[in-house]
C-alpha cells in the first residue's frame, strides 16, 4: 500500500511510542512502522522530522540510551501524556465553563480545554447576561505568552529577546495590570528582580526543563514587581508629589491604588507620591492628566514638566505651516 | 477535499481531539462533529478514514481503531490510550487560568466560591498558581452593577476624557466589561439620542433613579471590546510620525493604512475630542506633527500653554 499521507505515519509513530514500555531504537520504529524511507539516512531525516512535530504539539517524547548499535532509543511518557484527573465537582466544572465564556482571549483555547476536561454534551457556552464580561488581551497578539507561563507553571528557566537584548531569567509570576500582561522574573545576567512587559517580548521564549528555575532564597514576586512606567529607570529613586483635580482622582486611584494617595483635599482633589526612577517617564504620565494635574515637588521634577512643556510649545510653533 | 489540508502538525492536534470527543460523547451527527471542530463534513469523514488505518503492529483489525460513519452519523470506539485525553497545551493551560482568575479578578466575586476551588484542583495538578489578574475597582462599579441587574436608569456626572468636559447625563445601562484592565458601561444616553461607552473611573457621582430603563437589555455577541468606538463627532487628523514612534499606529484608531512619506509615515487618525488628540501630541512631542487640517496644528501649543499657565500661577509646594 502506498502511503502518501504523513499524518497516518506520524498518527502510528505516536501510538507504538505511547504503546512501548521499552525505549524503541530507530530500526524498531521503522520495522513497525510503515512508511519510512529504507535508506539510512533518508530514515534518520525523516524520522527527525516526525520526532520535532511531535515534540511541537507537546508531547513528552523521550531519548533514552539502549545498549547495542544505535545507541538511543525513543518512547513517549504515558505519565507526562496525559491529563492527569483534576477531580472537579460538575459545580466546579460548571464555574469553569463559565470563566471560559465571560472571558474573551481572542482564540479558541479555553475551549479547547475545556473539552479535554469532559465538557462535552453541553449547548454551546454563553455567557451570563449578568455576568460582566472581561476582555484580555488576545493571546495572538502575545505569541511570547504561553511560553513564559508554561515556565512559570514547571519552575523552569526562560530564555528570551527583550527590547532587542537576549535575557535569561528565573520566572516567579506572570501578572496582568492596567491593560498589559507582566511577566516578574530574576535576571541572571543584571542579579535582580525584573519586571518584563509581554508584549514587549519579541522572541517565543525558550523554556528551559521543569525545575531548572532557582530564585534567591527569599525573592518576593510582590516587591520585585512594578508596572508604572515611571519605575523602569536605572535611576536613584525620587519621591515625586502630584496634585490631581476631582474629575481625574478616581481614575487615578483606580489606577495607582488608594495607597499611592498621602493627601485628600476637601474638594476632591488628591495627592499621590510616586517613587520615579524615570523622570521623563513620569513627565510623561503628568501631561497626560492635561491641566487636572501638577507635579508639587520636589523642584527639579516640576522644572522637568516645566521645561518639556516649553520644549513643545517651540515644537508647535514649528509645525505650525505643515499644511 | 473540501478544506485545505494544513500542516501536519494542526491536522494531528485536531485528529487526537477529535478522536477522544469521539470516545466521550459516543455517537454523533456528522454535522455537529463538524462544526465543533471548524471542518466541512467531508474533510471530517476523510480524516476519520485515514485515521481508520492507523493502530499498533501488526495491524490487523483488533489492533486498529474502530470508526464506523454512517450516512449521518459517526462514532469511534478506541482503546483507552486515545479516549483518555492529553494534558492541557501551554496555551489551553493559559487559557484556563486567565479565564478563571480574570472572573475571580471582577470586584465582589466569591473567593471561596467553586471558581476558587476548581482553579486550586487545576493548580495543584498543573502548577500554575503564580498567575495574578488585577481589575479596577472604581468606586462607581458598585452602582452601576446594581443599576443593570434591577434595570434601572442612571443619573450621572460624566468626566469626557475626549472633550474634557464634565457633564450630567440620564443613561440606560446595556452591559459591563472589563477591557484593557478598565471598566465600561455600554449605555443609552438621553442626552445624546443614543447609544454610547462610558469607563466607570470617570463617572464622578452616579444615583439610581426610579424609572425603568427602556431600552432591552440584550445579550452581549462574543466579539472582543474596543474601548474606542467611533461616534458621530469624528472628524479627521493628519499627523506625520518619526519611525521611533511608528507603535503608535497599532494603539490608535486609524482610519487609513499608514503611508511612508520620505524619512515619516503619515496617517489619518480619528479624532473623538479635542482633548484627547492634545493628550497623544504631548506624547509624542516631538516625534509627531500634525499634516492638517490646519486649525488641528495649532492645538499642541495651547494645551502644552494651558498647563504652564498653571504652573505659572501656582507656587512650587
Amino acid at each position: 500500500m502506498e502511503r502518501l499521507d504523513r499524518l497516518e505515519r506520524v498518527t502510528d509513530l505516536l501510538l507504538v511510542l505511547l504503546d512501548t514500555p521499552q525505549p524503541l531504537s530507530l530500526r524498531e520504529i521503522a520495522n513497525r512502522i510503515p512508511g519510512y524511507p529504507s535508506g539510512r539516512d533518508a530514515r534518520r531525516q525523516a524520522f527527525e522530522r516526525d520526532k520535532r512535530l511531535l515534540r511541537d504539539e507537546g508531547v513528552p517524547l523521550l531519548v533514552e540510551a539502549i545498549g547495542g548499535e544505535e545507541q538511543l532509543g525513543y518512547r513517549v511518557d504515558p505519565g507526562h501524556y496525559y491529563l492527569p484527573d483534576l477531580g472537579l465537582d460538575p459545580e466546579e466544572q460548571a464555574a469553569l465553563n463559565l470563566a471560559v465564556a465571560g472571558v474573551h482571549l481572542g482564540d479558541p483555547s479555553g475551549v479547547d480545554a475545556l473539552s479535554k476536561l469532559g465538557a462535552t454534551g453541553e449547548s454551546p457556552l454563553r455567557p451570563l447576561v449578568d455576568t460582566p464580561l472581561v476582555d484580555l488581551p488576545s493571546v495572538e497578539a502575545l505569541p511570547a505568552l504561553p511560553g513564559l507561563f508554561e515556565a512559570v507553571r514547571l519552575s523552569a528557566t526562560a530564555t528570551f529577546e527583550y527590547r532587542g537584548a537576549p535575557r535569561q531569567v528565573d520566572p516567579a509570576g506572570l501578572r496582568f495590570r492596567g491593560g498589559h500582561w507582566y511577566l516578574v522574573a530574576f535576571d541572571r545576567d543584571r542579579a535582580e528582580g525584573r519586571t518584563f512587559r509581554v508584549d514587549r517580548v519579541t522572541s517565543t521564549p525558550s523554556v528551559g526543563p521543569p525545575g531548572s528555575a532557582e530564585l534567591p532564597p527569599g525573592f518576593d514576586a510582590e516587591s520585585a514587581f512594578s508596572a508604572e512606567p515611571w519605575r523602569f529607570g536605572a535611576g536613584d529613586v525620587v519621591a515625586v508629589d502630584v496634585l490631581i483635580d476631582p474629575v481625574e482622582a478616581g481614575r487615578v486611584v483606580a489606577e495607582l491604588g488608594s495607597g499611592a494617595v498621602t493627601e485628600r483635599r476637601t474638594s476632591g482633589a488628591i495627592v499621590v507620591r510616586l517613587s520615579v526612577t524615570d523622570m521623563g517617564a513620569l513627565v510623561t504620565w503628568v501631561l497626560g492628566l492635561l491641566d487636572h494635574g501638577e507635579v508639587l515637588g520636589p523642584p527639579e521634577a516640576r522644572a522637568a514638566v516645566i521645561d518639556r512643556l516649553e520644549s513643545l510649545i517651540g515644537a508647535g510653533e514649528g509645525s505650525g505651516g505643515a499644511t | 477535499m473540501s478544506t485545505v489540508a494544513r500542516d501536519v502538525g494542526t491536522r494531528l492536534r485536531r485528529l487526537l481531539a477529535i478522536l477522544t470527543w469521539l470516545a466521550q460523547v459516543g455517537e454523533t451527527p456528522i454535522e455537529e462533529a463538524a462544526a465543533r471542530f471548524g471542518l466541512e463534513p467531508d474533510a471530517l469523514v476523510a480524516e476519520l478514514e485515514m485515521a481508520a488505518c492507523c493502530g499498533l503492529p501488526p495491524y490487523t483489525p483488533d489492533q486498529l481503531m474502530e470508526i464506523v460513519v454512517t450516512d449521518t452519523t459517526v462514532s469511534a470506539h478506541l482503546g483507552e490510550m486515545l479516549a483518555r485525553p492529553r494534558r492541557l497545551s501551554a496555551r489551553e493551560g493559559f487559557a484556563l487560568a486567565a479565564s478563571g482568575r480574570a472572573l475571580l479578578a471582577v470586584p465582589g466575586s466569591d473567593e471561596n466560591g467553586a471558581l476558587s476551588r476548581a482553579l486550586a484542583k487545576l493548580d495543584r495538578a498543573l502548577g500554575g498558581k503564580s498567575m495574578v489578574i488585577e481589575l479596577d475597582d472604581p468606586t462607581m462599579l458598585g452602582v452601576v452593577r446594581s443599576a443593570l441587574e434591577s434595570g434601572n436608569q442612571l443619573q450621572i456626572e460624566y468626566y469626557s476624557a475626549s472633550s474634557d468636559e464634565v457633564s450630567s447625563r440620564r443613561i440606560d445601562p446595556l452591559r459591563l466589561f472589563a477591557g484593557d484592565g478598565h471598566w465600561y458601561v455600554d449605555a443609552h444616553c438621553y442626552k445624546a439620542g443614543d447609544e454610547r461607552r462610558f469607563r466607570v473611573d470617570r463617572i464622578q457621582a452616579a444615583e439610581i433613579l426610579g424609572g425603568v430603563a427602556s431600552e432591552p437589555r440584550e445579550a452581549p455577541e462574543g466579539a472582543a471590546y474596543e474601548p474606542f468606538v467611533p461616534g458621530p463627532d469624528i472628524r479627521t487628523v493628519r499627523l506625520a510620525l518619526d519611525p521611533s514612534v511608528a507603535w503608535v499606529v497599532e494603539s490608535i484608531p486609524a482610519v487609513t493604512p499608514p503611508e511612508q512619506t520620505g524619512d515619516r509615515i503619515e496617517v489619518d487618525v480619528a479624532v473623538g475630542g479635542d482633548a484627547w488628540l492634545k493628550r497623544l501630541l504631548l506624547r509624542l512631542g516631538s516625534a509627531a506633527q500634525v499634516v492638517g487640517p490646519p486649525e488641528a496644528a495649532s492645538l499642541l501649543g495651547d494645551a502644552a500653554g494651558q498647563i504652564l499657565d498653571r504652573y505659572r500661577r501656582s507656587l512650587p509646594g
